[in-house]
């Protein structure tokens, strides 16, 4: 599904955001990539989300390689990916339906199917009741839920979240990453960048851990 | 094809939604614009209704040729088949200095004058029309028609004409470089318009483009505006025409009276006003292209 393969990116007058670092996620694994801030946690999965290209090395996305394709194709590719920033980005000149909109409009959906898919993601992080409220109103967590819902609305294969539980204390945290861990058993790729991810993780989840831009512990097991 | 009319329909909405949340805003926009392109649209009706004056009148001129009053009997035919043979002469008549005089006698109550007179003092002469009223072809006619043998002089009737025309032609002069001004001012009015939504949208530019919108996805909406700004300033350029006009034309109809004639301002027509709406409609499309393939994607590449 997504292959890294001696991957470096150096932005310019900058050292090595990643250096040589080469993996492979699978349809459907859940992924951590952990490691201390300005390890290259946000650099890596701008690169998984062809938002940003490698400097060097190949990073193939569905078998399609990302410094191949023509600048003009990236958005599509982009679009097979539901993203959760770590600031959020979410839009407080409107209310939270319409947050939740702008994924599916980019997708030329409008009407009566996007209203209908629109519902079933605010519904699916429990914000159904909020459809209507500015995401100012919201707390923390309900933000972190509407950038969620606004992720996973055009129903992407490929879920990236930056420290998605970064500010939130431990309880909405827990929720947070039970509704990851929904979204995996529907088939979902999960792919989580955390600092702080290692007390959370369960079971046999792929972990990434950078240091400096390099990958030292590949598919540990916790 | 489909796919194509929905995002255009969407841009659309998206616009008319910006529009309505911003009402005031947006009128004022559109006003200023509508002033801006009133002014030479407003000029050109003025140019238009004088110019369609000036032709009336015109129509009347005449061209007198009065021939010398020794001439010999054979000139006048020679003149008459040349007349005949110029294209340039619409209709032309030939009054003998005889019948010159008994229309003056007729038409004068002085008689006593012209009685006293030994010899008639008047030229056997060709009053013409010419068909072509451009002040540089009645030039050229009156050089030709004063070489013909026999031929005294040339008059032409009403030099003012020629001084009007003269007129108009620098008014439209002016009316094109006034236009051509007023259009980079709306360039970049609309430009710094379409800007500045730019600059208060780019939270949204950028994570359309964080997740996925094509560059047209973005830009789609701001031609948009700039394209409806126009047209809708186009349009109030147009109503402040008329209402110009007819005001105008309120307070010139007892002048005009005063000298028994009905000229007033034309109103612009239908072809003027679709003109003006699609000149103004581009004007808006341009700049707003401008503005945002200056600044719409500095951020994000």
């Amino acid at each position: 599904m997504i292959t890294f393969d001696n991957v470096t990116k150096r932005y310019p007058g900058s050292h090595e955001a990643l250096s040589n670092v080469s993996f492979v996620i699978e349809q459907g694994e859940m992924v951590y990539v952990t490691g201390h801030s300005g390890a290259g946690k946000s650099t890596l999965l701008k690169l998984m989300a062809a938002i940003e290209r490698p400097t060097t090395g190949t990073v193939l996305i569905n078998n399609q390689n990302v410094s191949k394709l023509k600048e003009s194709t990236l958005p599509y590719i982009r679009r097979k990916f539901g993203l959760v920033f770590q600031d959020h980005k979410l839009l407080y000149d409107r209310n939270c339906y319409h947050n939740v909109a702008l994924p599916l409009a980019i997708n030329g959906i409008t009407g009566a199917e996007a209203g209908k898919r629109i519902r079933a993601a605010l519904d699916k992080v429990g914000l159904l009741d909020k459809e209507k409220a500015m995401p100012i109103t919201l707390s923390g967590g309900e933000q972190q839920r509407l950038a969620i819902a606004r992720a996973v609305v055009s129903r992407p294969s490929i879920l990236i979240a930056d420290e998605p539980t970064g500010n939130l204390d431990r309880n909405y945290a827990d929720d947070i990453l039970q509704l990851f861990s929904a979204f995996q058993q529907v088939g979902v790729t999960v792919i989580i960048a955390t600092h702080d991810a290692l007390g959370n993780v369960n079971e046999s989840n792929k972990i990434l851990h950078l240091d400096h831009g390099k990958l030292t512990t590949n598919e540990i097991t916790a | 094809m489909n796919a194509w009319l929905t995002q255009h329909i969407q841009a659309l909405r998206l616009v008319l939604l910006r529009f309505a949340k911003y009402k005031l805003s947006t009128l004022l926009i559109c006003l200023a614009i509508g002033v801006t392109l009133a002014l030479p649209s407003i000029l050109y009706a003025v140019l238009d209704s004088v110019n369609g004056l000036a032709s009336s009148v015109k129509s009347d001129s005449q061209m007198s040729v009065f021939l010398a009053t020794n001439h010999d009997e054979n000139a006048v035919a020679a003149i008459k088949t040349a007349l005949e043979d110029n294209a340039n002469i619409k209709s032309f008549k030939y009054v003998s200095k005889e019948s010159a005089l008994s229309q003056l006698q007729a038409a004068d109550t002085n008689n006593d004058v012209l009685n006293s007179l030994e010899n008639n003092p008047l030229p056997d002469a060709f009053f013409l029309q010419p068909s072509n009223l451009e002040a540089e072809s009645i030039e050229s006619l009156k050089n030709n028609l004063s070489k013909l043998d026999g031929v005294d002089e040339v008059l032409v009737d009403g030099a003012w004409i020629k001084r009007l025309n003269y007129l108009l032609a620098l008014g439209k002069k002016a009316m094109l470089i006034i236009a051509s001004l007023l259009a980079f001012a709306l360039v970049a009015v609309i430009g710094n318009t379409v800007r500045m939504q730019i600059v208060t949208q780019q939270a949204e530019i950028e994570l359309s483009r964080l997740i996925g919108a094509t560059k047209s996805f973005v830009r789609r909406p701001f031609l948009y505006a700039g394209a409806l700004y126009g047209l809708i300033g186009g349009l109030f350029a147009l109503i402040i025409t008329f209402v110009v006009i007819y005001l105008f034309n309120q307070s010139l109809a007892p002048l005009v009276a005063e000298y028994q004639t009905n000229f007033s301002l034309n109103y612009p027509n239908l072809f003027t006003c679709t003109i003006t709406c699609f000149l103004a409609l581009a004007v808006g499309l341009i700049s707003a292209y401008l503005a945002v393939s200056k600044s719409l994607f500095k951020s994000i590449h």
